[in-house]
């Protein structure tokens, strides 16, 4: 019989089950989209940032940065007129945001007009002297800004607007608009100023963010003879070092869409097993008048082919629309967290949806060819019973759960190995996940067993006897369609539970560091935009205030890689902060003073330094040996951090510029009139006096938005693993329909098989959850230590949280009842039919 | 003898347009009194199965009353149709249809806890008198087809019930092992004053009822009374 022919016979097959063709349709669509969607989110994120270098490096070569945090203004000269420069240009690059345009930040850029002409489309070149002189001396600062910009918050040339600078507002001009034929793609929103003009407005007076240049020598020369503290760079490498950062980030994105196909996977093998087994008695027949083994298989595979074909190309547009609408999302996540980045929208490309479509054919085929496998094995004989399937799954299951240690035994393998590699944290998560894949037909088969007894014997039910029952029966279908829900509910109570913990350990940790009544942190504190003097002096002799501590933190290179180095007050803190010393004590404050310094977890992990190590930091004055005298826990960057005193920052940076402070107030002095004292005094300070809980709150509320995207993959792969449990319902209502019926015959009236049906949805959602129970928790131990820790180096308290458990199982089994719902409407219609198939 | 079961004008169609396409039973009219037996007999899609599933109540006549007991199961809901076939009927089936993951003694006490009266006496009793006394923790498969026959008359006959419908039990059996199969439906019918209608187109089978009733067109026939 000819391929074309067997092919139009399974067609025919797909009309009368569309709905569990369509259920499977959408199993690899979700899992495909959900790839993609990730994948298009990281390209779009990376995409963003480098765009966005290129336009601001211009013609530049090379740049010069400073492994410190800013470049003194008298080093300018010196590199200008070294032999190896062309051309050079002061840069002031700071981000800032106005009162006129809300939440878009602008990247404010300070040149000078003259120097950066060889370098830069946009300088205002083109406009005449006037324009020229008043860009350079207005009393208002003047600016120039994205068209784009612009004209979305319909700003005029001749507006003045509102520079929110550490919550104090400053005016300046718009004097005209950055035409968007010379910005292009770039999607950041730009401000050009006059570099003085930055300087002054940005606190930065004296000192430099970049010095851009174009080499016509050998940079070697150059770079040798820099002054200390000073690196050249170039594009590419400040894009490797920005995506360097971001690696972890996506890492886990990455991760979590995995699994999310992970699940997809067994949809589609649950739809290919359950249609290979539903046609067994055609195919058999097919074989018996004539048609050959080989392309009943391939008519077999090439229909799956076509069915992961439409999936994909369904998933590709799910994937984009998914990213399209939670790009803005994310993107301010990795704003707020790492770096801003202004994805203004995604572009699906051939290799991504290429990458799609390989992602979707390959799950297909994984799905595809056990199924196919077993039409291979199987003798032509007519009438092979379901029974005999079963029997063979009956005996399969042992293996399986040997596997199953097997697995058990190597993730907890790889967990140990993920010293080495994350990759190995990773691989343990899925192992994990497999592992308890692989116990599930066997521990559901006996649980089944002993859950009906009990039910029968303890409530008298005999609809939940049968039911038990009915999953034991179906073992080949119920343990695949229950390991899918459990792989999928596993990696919810994993993530949630580790969500849970690390918010619990983030909370411990702003319990012990905020012990200040009032905060005055400007959102602009991560731009490095320092509080005004008067601020601090008006406060710091305030009667009713008992000490002002003072916080700034800086971006500095180790070994040319970016931390955070964070300046306290030692006399201060070490009173009154609880700090969680994770190696060290409270008498590491007094070494502190002496010019030791604490580091963070994750900065140890990173560059490997341990306590009692030295540790060099770049400073105007050269590299500079620190002693490591305790280690803490601490959330606020996973780039990681170091303390030191103020007082040695202030001796060795020659700069006192404070970004954030906090008030102790005497007793009895209330919070709420010194927090009215301030914002009337200081305009524009509303929002960023904070109290003590207000700011609590803020960062946890930073903590929740970047875990919000988890809630939607978890979401998905919810429902992937819930269509597979109608399709098993389905399943086992086509192939023990001849039970069903004589149970109607033994007088089982409808509502009863209706209940009977409904159970068996509830008992495999329990089950599931079970199992899900367990391998969450181990999934739990495995994403703190094995993935958290190694990707960001911190530490976190498992803590299991009851209501994650209570909320898992009772959104599943709420979900389990739905999902059964159509199977037992149609269940309900067969009635006692007449006609009992004789076999 | 109290009349047990009586079909009036029953007839049956079953039609995929407005017309009938095929007409099993054609203005069916029969008496059976309490303990009186009768043997189905017609070709292959005559209507034999269709009758037995009328009168279990578990399909319904396209028109004609059927009375078992003096009560109409035209009448009757779905739900007290199940009830009906619950304590009333025994089906015994050609292909014996055992529930495969319930043990024989699960089997077998399944319509007394259909009932409510999950009496475990009364199913090891029965299980006895079919001959298979030490089978009650075994699963089916396990089981020869007669010895799952056996245990799906001893299911029938658990509830004691007053109808025993019989669907060529002896049908995928051998001569010797058919015949010890009759034998046990004859005891059993006997021993609770049952009524029996069986469907058999085995000719060893015909001395187990007196009455021989042919399914002809549609029509039922009286062929033989064997005294
Ligand atoms: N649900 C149905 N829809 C349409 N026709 C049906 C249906 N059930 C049975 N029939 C037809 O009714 C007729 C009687 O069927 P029935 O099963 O009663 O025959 P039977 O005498 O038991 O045959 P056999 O000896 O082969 O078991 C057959 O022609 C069959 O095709
Ligand atoms: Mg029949």
């Amino acid at each position: 019989m000819s391929f074309t022919t067997l092919l139009k016979f399974n067609f025919r097959y797909y009309k009368r089950h569309s709905l569990l063709a369509l259920l499977c349709l959408m199993g690899i669509s979700l899992g495909v989209g959900i790839v993609i969607a990730v994948e298009l989110i990281n390209v779009s994120a990376l995409a963003s940032f480098s765009s966005s270098i290129d336009f601001l490096s211009g013609k530049a070569s090379h740049s010069v940065v400073s492994n410190y945090g800013r470049i003194d203004e008298e080093d300018f000269r010196s590199i200008w007129t070294d032999k190896s420069v062309a051309a050079a240009s002061p840069v002031i690059d700071v981000m800032g945001t106005t009162v006129e345009t809300g939440s878009d930040s602008i990247r404010f850029l300070g040149i000078d007009p003259f120097l950066d002409s060889s370098f830069r489309a946009w300088t205002p070149q083109g406009a005449d002297d006037k324009s020229l002189l008043i860009f350079l001396s207005n009393p208002v600062p003047a600016v120039y800004l994205s068209e784009g910009l612009a004209k979305k918050h319909k700003l005029k040339t001749g507006d003045q607007l509102t520079v929110l600078k550490a919550g104090i507002e400053k005016k300046i001009k718009l004097i005209g608009m950055i035409d968007p034929s010379v910005s292009g793609s770039l999607t950041e929103n730009i401000g050009v100023m006059d570099i003085a003009a930055a300087q002054e407005l940005f606190g930065r007076t004296g000192r430099l963010d970049r010095i851009d240049l174009v080499i016509n020598g050998d940079p070697e020369d150059l770079r040798n003879s820099l002054p200390q503290g000073l690196v050249l760079t170039d594009a590419n490498s400040r894009k490797a070092t920005l995506n360097s950062i971001l690696y972890s980030f996506q890492l886990n994105l990455a991760a979590m869409s995995l699994l999310a196909l992970f699940v997809g996977v067994f949809l589609i093998y649950n739809f290919s097993m359950f249609s290979v087994l539903s046609r067994r008695e055609d195919m058999s027949l097919l074989l018996t008048i004539g048609s050959d083994r080989r392309s009943l298989i391939g008519a077999f595979i090439a229909e799956s082919t076509l069915l992961g074909a439409a999936g994909s190309f369904i998933g590709v547009i799910f994937g984009y629309l998914v990213a399209y609408f939670s790009i803005n999302m994310v993107s301010s996540t990795i704003s707020q967290l790492y770096y801003q980045v202004n994805v203004g929208s995604v572009g699906l490309t051939f290799p991504i949806v290429l990458s799609g479509v390989a992602v979707g054919f390959v799950a297909t085929l994984v799905g595809v060819i056990l199924p196919s496998f077993e039409v291979a094995v199987t003798p032509p004989v007519i009438g092979i019973k379901r029974q005999s399937i079963e029997d063979r799954a009956s005996s399969l299951k042992g293996w399986l759960l040997v596997l199953g240690a097997v697995f058990f035994i190597l993730s907890a393998f790889c967990a140990w190995a993920s010293r080495f590699s994350i990759f190995w944290g990773f691989t343990s998560a899925f192992g994990m996940t497999l592992a308890f894949a692989l116990f599930t037909p066997y521990s559901l088969s006996i649980f089944t067993h002993h859950l009906g007894t009990f039910l029968k014997k303890t409530f008298n039910s005999l609809t939940g006897f049968l039911a038990a029952r009915n999953v034991k029966a179906s073992l080949s279908r119920t343990s695949i369609a229950v390991a899918a829900l459990a792989v999928a509910l596993s990696m919810t109570i994993g993530v949630d539970t580790m969500i849970y913990s690390f918010r619990t350990s983030v909370a411990d940790w702003l319990d012990g560091s905020l012990q200040g009544d009032i905060y005055i942190s400007p959102e602009t504190t991560k731009w490095d935009h320092p509080l005004p003097e008067d601020l601090m002096e008006k406060f710091g002799s305030d009667p009713r205030v008992d000490w002002l501590e003072k916080y700034s933190t800086f971006d500095i290179y180790i070994d040319g890689r970016l931390a955070k180095l964070r300046v306290l007050e030692s006399e201060i803190l070490s009173g009154k902060a609880r700090f969680n010393f994770i190696q060290g004590s409270q008498e590491s404050w007094k070494e502190l003073v002496k010019g030791a310094a604490f580091i963070s977890e994750s900065l140890g992990f990173r560059f490997g330094i341990k306590l009692g190590d030295t540790m060099k930091l770049p400073t105007p004055k050269g590299l500079i040996e620190f002693p490591v005298v305790a280690i803490t826990r601490d959330y606020s960057s996973d780039q990681g951090t170091v303390q030191i005193d103020r007082n040695i920052y202030r001796k060795l940076w020659g700069d006192d510029r404070v970004q954030s402070i906090a008030l102790f107030l005497r007793p009895g002095v209330s919070t709420e009139e010194v927090k009215s004292d301030i914002i009337a005094e200081f305009k524009g300070l509303e929002r960023t006096v904070v109290s003590n809980t207000q700011m609590r709150d803020t960062v946890l509320g930073i903590f929740d938005k970047t875990f919000a995207p988890t809630a939607t993959l978890k979401g998905v792969s919810l429902l992937v693993g819930l269509l597979g449990v109608a399709t098993a319902m389905m399943a086992i209502l086509m192939e023990r329909s001849s039970d069903i019926k004589v149970l109607g015959y033994l007088g089982l009236n409808s509502g009863q098989l209706g209940r009977m049906n409904i159970y068996q949805g509830l008992i495999m959602g329990l089950f599931a959850f079970l199992i899900a129970s367990l391998c969450g928790m181990a999934l739990t131990y495995i994403i703190v230590h094995a993935i958290n820790f190694r990707s960001f180096g911190w530490s976190i308290d498992i803590k299991l949280n009851p209501w994650v458990f209570f909320e898992t199982l009772s959104l599943t089994m709420a979900a389990c009842f739905a999902s059964s719902l159509y199977p037992t409407f149609r269940l309900m219609r067969i009635k006692s039919a007449p006609a009992l198939k004789e076999e | 003898m109290t009349e047990l079961i009586r079909l009036e004008n029953v007839s049956k169609c079953y039609s995929s347009g407005p017309n009938c396409d095929v007409f099993p039973l054609f203005s069916v009219n029969l008496e059976l009194d309490q303990g009186s037996r009768m043997i189905l007999l017609g070709k292959s899609g005559s209507g034999k199965s269709t009758f037995l599933n009328i009168v279990g109540g578990v399909d319904t006549p396209t028109s004609g009353r059927v009375f078992f007991n003096g009560t109409e199961l035209t009448a009757l809901s779905q739900a007290d149709l199940a009830n009906y076939r619950r304590k009333e009927v025994g089906f015994i089936f050609q292909s014996f249809n055992l529930f495969p993951t319930l043990t024989v003694g699960e089997n077998v006490m399944l319509p007394l806890e259909l009932v409510g009266t999950p009496n475990k006496e009364k199913a090891i009793e029965l299980l006895d008198a079919v001959g298979l006394p030490d089978a009650w923790q075994k699963f089916p498969e396990l089981l020869s087809g007669g010895e799952q026959q056996r245990v799906a008359i001893a299911r029938a006959l658990v509830k004691t019930p007053k109808l025993i419908l019989a669907d060529e039990p002896t049908g995928n059996l051998d001569q010797d092992t058919g015949n010890t199969i009759l034998k046990l439906i004859d005891n059993v019918c006997s021993l609770n004053n049952a009524t029996l209608i069986m469907v058999t187109h085995s000719q060893d089978a015909l001395w187990i009822a007196p009455r021989h009733y042919r399914l002809r067109s549609g029509r039922l026939e009286l062929e033989t009374v064997i005294n």
